[in-house]
């Protein structure tokens, strides 16, 4: 589609109706991430019920900064994207593309203390299946926790990956051949309400990684 | 989307953005608090407004069209049948929740 | 019933005939048809892996080995369940048909359509690797920690077919739903959909709510069957039971997604081949939004013998009978949309009341499981087995066929050879009731379900059972050839050969690419048929005598 005759699909009798239900079609998309990444937390939630001595004591191995700093960069980065959308919306192209730019960045960020994060995870033994050692008071059930840690993270850290290519396609490919324009940026907007729902599952899943056991 | 959509300006999310970080500091806060059960209640409460903060204002819920609501709600709304009756067997069973 | 035609030149079949033009289309038309040959070859697989079962319990002795057989019937109920049965329907009948009822061009995210079938057929090419490297045999409902832990088989590759499977049929249900929200025809309005069209939105609903559910417990049951840590394993903590919440929590709902879809089909068909409208058409629509919410409230019935705690046994009861309601209702509706009708037993129609008398029949013995006392003794049993099969296939399959002849002038331009359609029609009937009757005799008796063997004296009921498989393979078989043969030596169809009155029917037989010239606009609600005197009112509102 070039940016000077910008049609809708066939399907479509308007542009305004195309975005509309492109976004409706997130939203519902949005809906079933919210059951998958819920049923994760219902099983977290039915073990730590069961196990709660175990549970807080494997979470106290949790590093809370890496979960903490981590937790600052993605509220930000969902700034930085809705910032980003404004600035499509009134056409300012440089600070469209400076923002984009930003919520990448500080996704690979996040990324990247989460790489560490497993680093220091894997030195503390808590890794299961790898070389897990069961600390005095976790019992067997405190495995259970990690095991949940690890795959809650993985399945948000892809996600993220995701969603930080979106990004990246946004700003290397529609934005660049002009097709973002205040006329239609309806894709722009799906990204990010992509976006801000993997903020969200990291806002759920903070406090059920990091602060159980602390006190 | 047309050009004739308004967008809220730039400070309003910034206000959005500080309420959250300082929402944040709050949830690591009453961790330390020694609150027992109490703590992780408070804490997803929070995660939860932090949430909404997020789905009214920065993705825009507040916005047309208003069908948005029900698909945004739809999941949360479903989970609590999923929690709700799994809860009929595990909150029936003895010894569960085990003694905190 | 029909005039002597041609095929329009330009249709959406013959319009561009490169295989790229197919393989990329955003057509919902052609990937509707990419999905009926994808779907047909699974009900083959499943299909050869029932002929086997039927085989080898002709006789106690058995024709396979105990541990082939475990994986026989697993891969039977795998591939019928995610690779037939609940595409079926949706993914072909329902990507053709939808648009076109409601006044659209296409659905709203095309390429999302194609992007479905893609990732259908590659979640059928893990199931199939899983097969060929000596399958599963867990049975389809891959129970932990058996499939975890103890079980020998690709249950890793089977899971993660599912898996895969699953963003199929989210993505195929997402279209739906913001399709019918939005791209519905001026004067289309919800009060006027058919009843075909609420069927879909319904089973959408229904498929975007519990497919994410499952897809977490097959990627836990794949992390611990990998990494063996003891997610589900109570020797580590781990509870059972839990993954048989969140298993049922979607395959409760999913058996309503299978049935939903076959729901809306048979409101089509009654409607036109009784020349009536539907009696009760909101009460229609009520009661299937009403199955696919209570759907969910009821799964643990499947686990009333697992070990969860009696009061939560007691709660799921109820719920049990309450989810009987609304099927009940509809089940009342058709019977009354007959009456004073102008009735004809085109094949169609004949699938269509052989759905509603098995459907009963199988809803009957629901209730008769949904009750505590007497599913202690039948639970795993032959009961089971006969009570759903006469559902999914006396229901579903039988939905299917009949929405597949009923539309197939539409989709191809020709006509089936009537007489034989009505006969095979006829033989599934017989068949079918000789292969799954005898079935509930055996629960009842106490035959386990799952087991390669049984006493000598049941043999019987078995051998009825086998020999009523092989006539309703026939029964199956023959549409395969006589709608193969149409499509080379048919007479060509009218665009409107059964007087129906949906807007489908406006277009020719074929349908062109976009499917309208003019987006139509909607005068009035569906089945505008007068069976005093013959006549009927499409929806665009012009009137036909």
């Amino acid at each position: 589609m070039s940016s000077d005759v910008l049609r809708p699909e066939i399907q479509y009798a308007t542009l305004a109706q195309q975005g509309d239900t492109a976004q409706l079609g997130m939203w519902v998309f949005l809906a079933t991430e919210t059951l998958f990444f819920g049923a994760l937390l219902f099983a977290y939630f039915i073990y730590r019920m069961s196990y709660p001595h175990e549970f807080a004591e494997a979470a106290k191995d949790a590093v809370l900064w890496c979960g903490s700093v981590n937790i600052g960069l993605l509220i930000t980065s969902s700034l930085t994207m809705v910032l980003a959308i404004n600035a499509a919306a009134d056409g300012r192209r440089r600070a469209l593309v400076f923002w984009l730019c930003a919520t990448a960045f500080l996704g690979i960020c996040f990324l990247g203390v989460k790489v560490w994060e497993y680093r220091l995870d894997y030195v503390d033994h808590v890794v299961p299946a790898v070389n897990f050692i069961v600390k005095p008071g976790a019992g067997s059930a405190g495995e259970l926790f990690w095991v949940f840690y690890f795959v809650a993270t993985g399945l948000h850290a892809v996600h993220l990956t995701i969603g930080i290519g979106l990004v990246l396609y946004m700003l290397l490919w529609r934005v660049r051949r002009g097709e973002i324009t205040p006329l239609y940026y309806a894709p722009l907007e799906v990204v990010g309400l992509y976006w801000s729902f993997v903020d969200t599952v990291w806002l759920f899943l903070f406090p059920a990684i990091y602060l159980a056991g602390r006190s | 989307m047309s050009g004739s959509r308004r967008h809220d300006p730039a400070l309003v999310f910034i206000i959005g953005w500080l309420a959250m970080l300082l929402l944040t500091g709050l949830s690591i806060g009453s961790a330390f608090l020694g609150l027992g059960l109490c703590a992780p209640v408070i804490q997803f409460g929070i995660a939860a407004t932090q949430a909404a903060i997020l789905f009214v204002l920065f993705m825009r819920l507040k916005g047309p069209p208003s069908l948005k609501w029900v698909f945004a709600g739809s999941g949360f709304f479903w989970l609590l049948f999923l929690f709700g009756l799994s809860m009929t067997d595990y909150a029936t069973r003895r010894g569960w929740p085990a003694a905190g | 019933m029909s005039s002597i035609a041609v095929d329009p030149p330009r249709n959406y079949a013959s319009e561009e005939n490169t295989i790229a033009s197919w393989l990329l289309t955003r057509d919902h038309k052609r990937i509707a048809l990419m999905f009926f040959a994808s779907i047909t070859a699974f009900f083959f697989i499943g299909g050869a892996a029932a002929t086997l079962i039927r085989l080898h319990l002709a006789t106690p002795a058995g024709l396979l080995q105990p541990s082939v057989y475990n994986r026989v019937f697993t891969m039977h109920g795998v591939v019928m369940v995610w690779f037939f049965l609940i595409p079926s329907i949706p993914a072909t009948l329902g990507n053709f048909f939808v648009p076109m009822m409601i006044g659209a061009h296409d659905l709203a995210f095309p390429r999302i359509n194609l992007a479905s079938w893609y990732v259908f057929n590659l979640s059928g090419l893990v199931l199939l690797y899983a097969l060929v490297m000596g399958g599963v045999d867990t049975g389809w409902t891959f129970y932990t920690p058996l499939s975890t832990i103890y079980a020998n088989g690709y249950v890793f590759a089977a899971a993660m077919a599912v898996f895969i499977n699953g963003f199929s049929t989210i993505m195929t249900a997402l279209n739906f739903v913001v399709t019918i929200h939005r791209l519905r025809a001026p004067g289309m309005l919800w009060t006027r959909l058919p009843l075909f069209v609420w069927g879909i939105y319904s089973v959408s609903v229904v498929m975007l709510l519990a497919t994410p559910v499952l897809a977490m417990d097959t990627l836990l049951l794949a992390v611990e069957q990998f990494l063996q840590v003891g997610l589900f394993d109570p020797s580590h903590g781990g509870d059972p039971l839990l993954w048989q919440h969140m298993f049922w929590f979607y395959s409760h709902p999913a058996v309503y997604i299978m049935i939903l879809p076959a729901m809306g089909v048979v409101s089509e068909l009654i409607a036109c081949y009784a020349r009536r409208p539907i009696f009760g058409y909101s009460g229609m629509t009520i009661a299937m939004m009403a199955i696919a919410v209570i759907s969910f409230f009821v799964w643990a019935h499947h686990m009333f013998v697992a070990g969860i705690s009696i009061y939560a046994a007691v709660v799921f009861s109820l719920m049990t009978f309450f989810v009987a309601v609304p099927s009940a209702i509809k089940v009342f509706n058709w019977t009354a949309s007959l009456h004073k009708g102008s009735i004809s037993f085109d094949a169609p129609m004949i699938y269509a009341l052989g759905f509603v008398l098995l459907f009963t029949i199988g809803g009957l013995t629901g209730l008769m499981l949904a009750t505590l006392a007497v599913d202690v003794d039948v639970h795993d049993t032959y009961f089971v087995i006969a009570h759903f099969h006469y559902i999914m296939v006396g229901g579903t399959v039988s939905a299917f066929f009949g929405g597949l002849h009923y539309w197939w002038p539409k989709m191809t331009g020709r006509l089936y050879p009537e007489m034989l359609a009505r006969f095979a029609a006829f033989l599934t009937f017989v068949g079918f009731n000789l292969t799954f009757f005898p079935q509930f005799i055996l629960g009842y008796l106490g035959m386990p379900r799952r087991y390669y063997t049984y006493p000598p004296e049941w043999q019987v009921w078995n051998v009825l059972s086998s020999a009523g498989a092989s006539i309703l393979a026939v029964g199956y078989l023959l549409p395969l050839f006589y709608l193969g043969w149409s499509l080379i030596w048919g007479r060509h169809a009218s665009p409107n050969p059964w007087r129906a009155t949906g807007l489908e029917w406006l277009t020719s037989s074929p349908p062109p690419t976009h499917n309208f010239e003019r987006t139509p606009v909607v005068a009035i609600g569906p089945y505008s048929y007068d069976p005093e005197d013959g006549s009927y009112t499409t929806q665009d509102g012009v009137r036909h005598v």
